[in-house]
This record gives structure tokens, sequence and C-alpha cells, in this order.
């Protein structure tokens, strides 16, 4: 089963994905706070991002969602097209769009993301890691 | 619809019409489906948002001019993200 790990980002999880300019074609890399307390596996969206990124690469609208704690309010959520090419994984994911993703970060990898891969360390304590 | 709406205006106000009709009415032929929507109109009904983003894509290339819904999903629910201390 394919894996991929990242090196612990500001000594806290992460992972890294890829999207694509929908006007350039040209790939941006965003390291995403892997956060599994963030939302539940029943939440409508699986991403936090910034919506700038969501609009730049192609992403349409859903119906908005309300959310508290970290964020508070009513944001845009988007369908946006994601990779981790490590993976082979290559699927629309909906995103919850912010104007300030967490400090550090780019967004904020959602449990229901995560759970639908085995994550962890794999036994490595300085990294983080995802299996399709 | 008014004739100063725009795509997006109609769209987001087609989808919200449906989510109320699906969550109103369980026999609706959009409960519980992904429904897709381009130009003011439903263009794909979908049983899963990887189908509902594949076709949707397919039909209308300009994601402006599209818009999406879960129908009888309830987005008055908060969704909590633990805040980092």
């Amino acid at each position: 089963m394919p894996r991929a790990l990242w090196p612990l980002h500001h000594g806290r999880p992460c992972i890294e994905v890829v999207l694509t300019l929908t006007a350039s074609g040209q790939n941006m890399s965003r390291v995403l706070l892997a956060d599994t307390g963030a939302g539940t596996v029943q939440s409508p969206f699986q991403l936090v991002l910034d919506e700038d990124d969501c609009l730049l690469c192609g992403g349409f609208s859903y119906v908005s969602v309300t959310i508290r704690g970290a964020y508070s309010g009513a944001f845009p959520m988007y369908d946006l097209p994601v990779r981790i090419p490590a993976l082979g994984f290559d699927e629309a994911h909906r995103v919850a769009a912010v104007a300030n993703p967490p400090a550090g970060f780019d967004g904020i990898a959602c449990f229901n993301f995560l759970n639908r891969f085995t994550y962890g360390n794999f036994g490595d304590a300085g990294q983080f890691g995802l299996e399709a | 619809m008014t004739p100063t709406q725009s795509i997006p205006e109609i769209n987001r106000a087609l989808a919200e019409q449906i989510n109320r009709e699906a969550r109103a009415n369980p026999q609706s032929p959009y409960a519980n489906k992904f429904v897709g929507i381009a130009n003011g109109q439903v263009v794909v009904v979908a049983d899963t948002p990887e189908e509902l983003s594949r076709r949707l894509r397919q039909i209308e290339p300009d994601p402006k001019k599209c818009f999406a819904v879960e129908a009888s999903r309830d987005y008055s629910i908060v969704e909590e993200i633990w805040r980092i201390v």
C-alpha cells in the first residue's frame, strides 16, 4: 500500500497536497495541518483552505457552511480537485474557504479527510503520514 | 428569478430551493442526492460528491457558472473546528 510521510511542521502533524492553477496549469503545493479535531466524520467539508486557492484552482461553489471554534461564522464551500501524488490520490473534495488559514500552514486537513486513510507517525515520532 | 440576478445568484437560489424542498419532502427526486446546477438549471443528480464533481465539470467547465448542493443536508448545523491554543 502506498504511504506518504511528511516531517512535522512547526512541531505539528501535516500533509502536503497539490492544487493546480486553472489559468496556467501550474501546480502549487499546500501544507495542511493534519487536525483530527477539525469537524466530524459527518461534516460536509474535508479540507479548509484559503478562498483564493479555491477560486484560482477551479473550485465551484456549494451551499455555505457554518463553523465555530477556530473559525466562527458562515463560510463559502467549494468543490476542488486535490492531489497527493505520492499516494496516487487525485479526487475532488469539498473545502471550507477561509480568509486566514492557521498560522504557519496553508489550511487544514480535517478529520473526515484523514479518516479516509490510515494515518499516524508509522513509528517515526518526527513525521506524520498517510497510507492509502 | 429577477432580471437583475447574476448566474451565481440564480444558481444559489435554486440550490437553496431544492434543499428546502428535499428536506420538506423525502419523496423528492433530489432527496439525499448531490445536485449540480449550471447556468440556473439542474444538470446533474448524483449519488456521491465525486460523481457530481466529475459530471458537472464535464457539462460546464467554467466553475463560476456552477453550483452544488447536498440535498436534504441540514446546513444550519454548526461544524466545529477545535481551536489551537
